[in-house]
């Protein structure tokens, strides 16, 4: 490499590194440090090494200072099957939808992409509110319910609110990249399939699915991420029985001011982030380099 | 078979638009005691927003706090604000890092692009908290300087993966046969790498200038009293209860999203059909 | 012979994008007999694929009615007929090691494992790829993909193998050693074969009987030879091998009738045509005998190929330049030599008309 080339890429590296290094390392740097400190009496943080803010959460304390409570365990189990389950909602819905816009004739296909990327780009709280809007007792649905006579459903505040909520925002994050799997699947392999007698099904299950894996998992990944930290969902659309765990962490910030617990469970949640990722990066290497 | 999959896509896409649709049409409904029953068409609940409709005076009416709309006009400005500093920010520098990774052979260089996926990927409230606590440890007020910088932080990645997917797609040859011909690196950029590169880079900054005017979580934890952003306001409001007033600006959100995003779109179907 | 295949009044058309309706199949009739080897010849774009394809059902017919065995396949779907397709690209699922390809067939319809294992090792054997069966296709060569592709296509047994292109990506000589190998398999098996092609001489080594198609029709079926010497029309005169095509006007004579063309050359022809009837001879490169007795000429160009020479003669008493083939050696005549070409009258044939 000549002098010059390596000065370019120093300048051209610098910014983002300096950048990143700072605004970016340092906050996650800061709270993994600050999850490993004693919460102080009146908020702030007293400089000692405490590890029971972990112990709040997984069953370890002593009792006295801080009190195992396997509420905070349980949030974290209702996070991560919420999370599951917004997967599995948007994946069901995205599949068969990208089957029909992949067959489509080229110019239908551009419109309807554009179509299922252009709510993503109307206001993340909006959405939202559209949802309060129609789930509460009051509007569309529950009117529906009473015109046929039957009493409306608790929907709003509810578990179930949540997870619609997600699965509404997160759409566009499971179509792209299960489209782009689904468009690449060679239509011979499935014919193919078909003339060696397996029948519609097989061939979904031994033909379709194994070929759209990677778009399958991508698409999960990146749904499941942002949904399992989520907090702004169950804010608005979710009762005492919705709360995740990105709640509890926003309590510990903006109302408790027990930053240290708060960030404990941040890094719970990173923990949980990271393992998704490493695996299925490691799985998607392994793959790749298998093919 | 394919006619279920068109159904299904049918209500899919019914799934998708309906919500719209709702917020669209609640907000022309004069009821002023329950919104969700319709009534009439008005358009006073736009012109309560901008503090010129007569329920806006009359305070027995439903209307939105007095001192809303003054904060309306300052949450937008903000936003707007933010978003012209972050998109600069972070087209530039997130441009200038994909150029790095794309187009030089160095040691890290997969590393390099793998960690710029990072800041992305990390769920909104552990890098929104990570920014308060770090803000207040140097003791820096939150003020729209913090939203800038921590918005930059994410900005950045979502250009970085624009431009190189951009990047990545561009022929090198077309480099190599510039500077065969007898170009400077400087004018092989300027003349046939940037002109090229010019439709990733304007998708990469209007994808940042979109999302910035759009976020909410990261925002939240480190917009100080003064530094409200538009859909902070807006999130603030739909806690407090729903509004007619709520829907009218949520239907001006979407329009002007729309026709960004429409626009957006449109100037890369063009870029790409060229 | 009993006909195990009857395709009758097969149409099948597509819409472009523009909405014109394209007529892929335009009525076709068509009779395959058990234990066959037939082949679909045709320029691109003759509707070879799209009939392969509905035979196997991967293509829905807009009319008419495919029967295998008396049975009417034509409103079952892919996966119920007893057919198996070698697809041009292969289509081998990439996912699954050769032996899970190779015992697909059979795996989707619940056979023991034990008992698939035992017939992938036979059907692997059958086409040479033992110890291939743990590698994925990516890690085969382009002849042992095809291989592969074979192996999963018999192995289920079926009454009939469709085979489109199968050979179109192997080099020259793979392709040459695989059509004799093919043909072998077919004679082991006693499986028939519908055989996709647009390489004529493909055709003409391998086939029990060639089906000459164009725009979406039948125009010949018939043996390799009938096919060669006794083309029904012109278009399969020229498409099959280089071919000299003369047409005049039939004129009797003392020792037979005589062909005259409009150029002033005369030929003379089976008998069997009425004088004064408009006809086509049709003479191969190969009938005729430099040096004997026939048409006199000047060679105008001598293209070298290897064993032999290919000449343009233009006859001396004018007429459409023809061609004839000389061997590669010390005599062999150059550019501007005067040549005459022999014949025998009766290795003519004679179309009516303009052919
Ligand atoms: N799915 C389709 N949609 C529209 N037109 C089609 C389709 N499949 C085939 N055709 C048209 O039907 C005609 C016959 O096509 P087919 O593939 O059967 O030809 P072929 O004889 O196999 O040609 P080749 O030798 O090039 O493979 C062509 O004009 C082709 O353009
Ligand atoms: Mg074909």
């Amino acid at each position: 490499m000549s002098p010059r080339e390596r000065a370019r890429i120093v300048v051209l590296l610098a910014p983002a590194t300096l950048f990143l290094g700072v605004f970016f390392l340092g906050p996650l740097v800061i709270i993994a440090v600050y999850s490993l400190l004693t919460p102080g009496l009146y908020g702030g943080v007293e400089w000692t090494f405490y590890h029971w803010n972990f112990g709040r959460i997984f069953g370890w304390a002593d009792g006295i200072m801080e009190v195992f409570q396997p509420v905070y365990l349980r949030i974290l189990l209702r996070s991560l099957s919420f999370g599951l389950l917004t997967v599995l909602v948007c994946l069901t819905l995205c599949y068969p939808v990208a089957f029909w816009i992949a067959r489509l004739p080229q110019r239908w296909r551009m419109l309807f992409l554009f179509l299922i990327t252009l709510p993503f780009f109307a206001s993340l709280i909006v959405r939202l509110y559209a949802w309060l809007l129609i789930l509460k007792p009051s509007g569309p649905l529950g009117m529906a319910f009473t015109a046929l006579g039957m009493e409306p459903p608790e929907l709003l505040y509810s578990p179930a609110a949540v997870i619609l909520g997600m699965v509404y925002i997160f759409i566009p994050f499971m179509f792209l990249p299960l489209f782009a799997a689904v468009d690449n699947l060679d239509r011979a392999l499935v014919e193919a399939s078909a003339d060696l007698g397996a029948t519609p099904f097989q061939t979904f299950r031994k033909i379709i699915v194994p070929q759209t894996l990677p778009g399958i998992a991508g698409g999960s990944v990146i749904v499941f991420i942002p949904a399992v930290g989520n907090f702004i969902v169950p804010d608005i659309l979710g009762g005492a029985n919705g709360l995740m765990i990105g709640n509890l962490v926003e309590q510990q910030f903006l109302s408790s001011r027990n930053w240290p617990f708060g960030s404990a469970l941040a890094m719970v949640i990173m923990g949980v982030v990271l393992v998704v990722l490493v695996t299925f990066t490691s799985r998607a290497a392994k793959a790749g380099a298998v093919r | 078979m394919r006619l279920s999959l068109g159904l299904f896509s049918l209500l899919f896409f019914a799934f998708l638009y309906a919500p719209l649709v709702v917020i669209i049409v609640y907000s022309f409904n004069s009821n002023p005691v329950n919104m969700l029953v319709w009534d009439g068409f008005t358009l006073d609940w736009y012109k309560g927003l901008f503090g010129i409709g007569e329920r806006y005076l009359d305070p027995n009416q439903r209307v939105i706090y007095l001192e809303s709309t003054p904060q309306l006009i300052a949450a937008l400005k903000n936003s707007l604000t933010v978003a012209a500093v972050t998109t600069s920010f972070s087209t530039v520098v997130g441009t200038a890092t994909a150029l790095a990774v794309a187009r030089s052979r160095f040691r890290g260089r997969g590393f390099c692009g793998g960690a710029m996926f990072l800041p992305m990927m990390m769920p909104d409230i552990v890098l929104g908290i990570g920014l308060l606590v770090f803000f207040s440890t140097i003791g820096m007020q939150l003020s729209l300087v913090t939203i800038i910088i921590g918005q930059c932080t994410f900005l950045t990645s979502y250009v970085f993966i624009v431009v190189q997917a951009r990047l990545a797609g561009l022929d090198p040859r077309l480099e190599e046969a510039s500077a065969d011909l007898g170009a400077s690196e400087w004018v092989t950029f300027r003349k046939v790498t940037l002109p090229q590169l010019a439709p990733g880079i304007l998708g990469g900054g209007l994808l940042a200038f979109i999302i910035s005017m759009d976020d909410l979580v990261i925002t939240y934890f480190i917009s100080g009293a003064g530094s409200q952003t538009l859909p902070i306001f807006v999130f603030s409001m739909v806690r407090r209860g729903v509004k007619p007033e709520i829907s009218a600006i949520a239907t001006l959100i979407i329009l002007a999203s729309v026709i960004v995003a429409a626009t957006g779109l449109w100037l890369r179907a063009r870029g790409e059909r060229r | 012979m009993s006909d195990l295949l009857t395709i009758t009044g097969a149409r099948r058309a597509f819409v472009t994008p523009e909405g014109r309706a394209v007529p892929a199949l335009d009525g076709i009739d068509l009779a395959v007999h058990d234990g066959e080897f037939v082949t679909l010849l045709g320029p691109s774009g003759c509707g070879k694929t799209t009939l392969l394809r509905a035979i196997a059902g991967l293509e829905a017919i807009d009319a008419g009615t495919i029967m295998l065995e008396g049975r009417d396949l034509t409103r079952l779907p892919a996966h119920r007929r007893p057919v198996n397709t070698v697809f041009q690209s292969y289509a081998l699922f990439p996912h699954m090691t050769v032996a899970r390809n190779v015992g697909y067939a059979m795996e989707v319809r619940g056979l023991p494992r034990a008992e698939r294992e035992a017939q992938v090792a036979d059907a692997l054997a059958k086409v040479g790829l033992e110890g291939m069966a743990t590698r994925k296709p990516s890690q085969l060569s382009g002849g042992q993909q095809q291989r592969v592709a074979l192996a999963r296509a018999i192995v289920a047994k079926p009454r009939l193998l469709l085979l489109d292109e199968p050979l179109s990506a192997l080099d020259r000589n793979l392709r040459q050693a695989m059509q004799i190998e093919l043909k072998d398999l077919q004679h082991r098996l006693g499986i028939t074969f519908v055989f996709v092609t647009h390489d004529q001489d493909e055709a003409l080594t391998m086939s029990d009987r060639i089906v000459v198609m164009r725009s979406g029709r039948v125009v010949q079926a018939g043996t390799p030879r009938e096919i060669f010497r006794r083309p029904a029309t012109r278009f399969v005169a020229e498409f099959i091998g280089e071919t000299n095509l003369l047409s005049g006007t039939v004129e009797g004579g003392a020792a037979g009738p005589i062909l005259r063309t409009s150029g002033g050359l005369s030929l003379r022809i089976p008998p069997g045509t009425p004088p004064g009837a408009r006809a086509t001879a049709v003479l191969r490169p190969t009938d005729f005998t430099l040096g004997a007795e026939g048409i006199a000429g000047t060679v105008t160009r001598a293209v070298y190929r290897g064993a032999d020479l290919h000449l343009s003669v233009a006859p001396e008493g004018g007429g459409p330049t023809l061609g004839a083939i000389a061997r590669d050696n010390a005599l062999a005549p150059q550019r501007g030599a005067r040549v005459t070409l022999g014949y025998d009258p009766a290795a003519i044939h004679i179309m009516e008309g303009e052919g």
